[in-house]
């Protein structure tokens, strides 16, 4: 269940600038660094392996034409981050209304492109997502009671179950699956919260 | 509408609980084809934005044909797209007008397809793979324009 995240590559100033020299070696450490990050990403919108890799390449496409804009190492994770989510919210939206669709237009009425680097900087759901924020995660997950232990238990390790299959497991109706889910999901952000109130 | 909430999103926590669940491993060949890319940069190149086109009144707004307009550096690629058969056309107009010796090559991440701008601005590409792609003009004596990548799906 824990298991143990490697050490991912340290990306600094270099790394960047040696990447916008065209050092591939430096691009990889980058793509080492933020694969694991943005396939949890885009996979939490409930997108298939097929759709979650088209929004993780597309984030990787839109960040190879960018890059030379953000250049702050710090940065390029959270601007990673808030594209990917930007690519799969997208993409799970169209596949409600399956049509042939060009993404600009859509993009630009979801708001302003590029993501503005100084909002994607505060964003606290990027913090949530390092290792020992997810230790953190599942040591609260485990003081909850049912059935939002097994929920969460069941949503984080069952990546392609659809609700249907979620819920039977849980032994409740479909419908009744997406309100617990976001009963469960507050009633985690209050127990990080007070967490974090009383460290 | 709903309201955003104040703090982390909920497919943030459930990305944050799978990432650290380690049971939905990254696919090998996703980081594969990121690193594959980067022989796909432009530096030096201008990346034309996508900007909005107005509907032209008459003309039905609907599934068979979509047109994109990007812009950069006083120039403007549109791009009309309209599938094929599980597959793309896309039909292109650069603007101004471009000197002779203008070229575009039309970029999917596994393929380029070079093309010679005619006179009037016109290139058109067929049969091209759904998925990500962008557009590289290429004038005489002028740093490369970019279309921002873009995804077309069928």
């Amino acid at each position: 269940m824990f298991e143990v995240i490697p050490e991912a590559p340290v990306i600094d100033r270099q790394t960047i600038h040696a990447a916008l020299a065209g050092d591939q070696a430096a691009w990889d450490a980058l793509v080492g660094r933020f694969s694991g990050l943005l396939w949890s990403v885009v996979r939490a919108h409930g997108l298939s392996g097929a759709d979650a890799a088209d929004a993780v390449q597309g984030t990787w496409l839109r960040l190879l034409e960018s890059l030379h804009t953000i250049r702050d190492p710090d940065r390029v994770g959270s601007w990673l981050f808030t594209t990917a989510r930007r690519e799969a919210s997208l993409l799970s939206r169209r596949r409600r209304g399956e049509r042939l669709v060009a993404d600009p237009a859509d993009a630009e009425s979801a708001g302003p492109w590029p993501a503005p680097a100084g909002q994607a900087h505060s964003d606290p759901a990027l913090a949530v997502l390092r290792a020992d924020e997810g230790r953190r995660l599942w040591r609260a997950v485990e003081t909850m009671r049912e059935p939002c232990r097994s929920l969460l238990l069941l949503a984080a390790t069952a990546p392609d179950a659809g609700v249907r299959q979620l819920a039977g497991r849980l032994g409740m109706p479909s419908g009744s699956y997406g309100p617990t889910r976001r009963r469960c999901l507050n009633r985690l952000r209050t127990l990080l919260n007070a967490q974090e109130a009383t460290p | 509408m709903t309201r955003r909430p104040p703090a982390i999103d909920d497919e943030s926590l459930i990305a944050a609980l799978r990432l650290a669940a380690g049971r939905d491993p990254v696919p090998a060949h996703v980081p594969a084809a990121a690193r594959a890319i980067f022989g796909l940069r432009l530096p030096g190149a201008a990346v034309a934005v996508p900007v909005a086109v107005p509907a032209p009144a008459g003309v039905r707004s609907g599934q068979e044909g979509r047109l994109l307009r990007f812009t950069a550096d006083e120039l403007t690629v549109e791009l009309e797209i309209t599938p094929v058969d599980g597959l793309v056309d896309l039909a292109g107009q650069v603007s101004p007008l471009p000197c002779a010796g203008t070229t575009v090559e039309v970029r999917t991440p596994h393929l380029t397809q070079a093309r010679e701008v005619s006179a009037t601005g016109q290139f058109a590409v067929t049969g091209l793979p759904p998925g990500w792609f962008s557009v590289v003009c290429r004038r005489p004596e002028h740093s490369p324009v970019v279309t921002s990548w873009t995804r077309i799906r069928p």
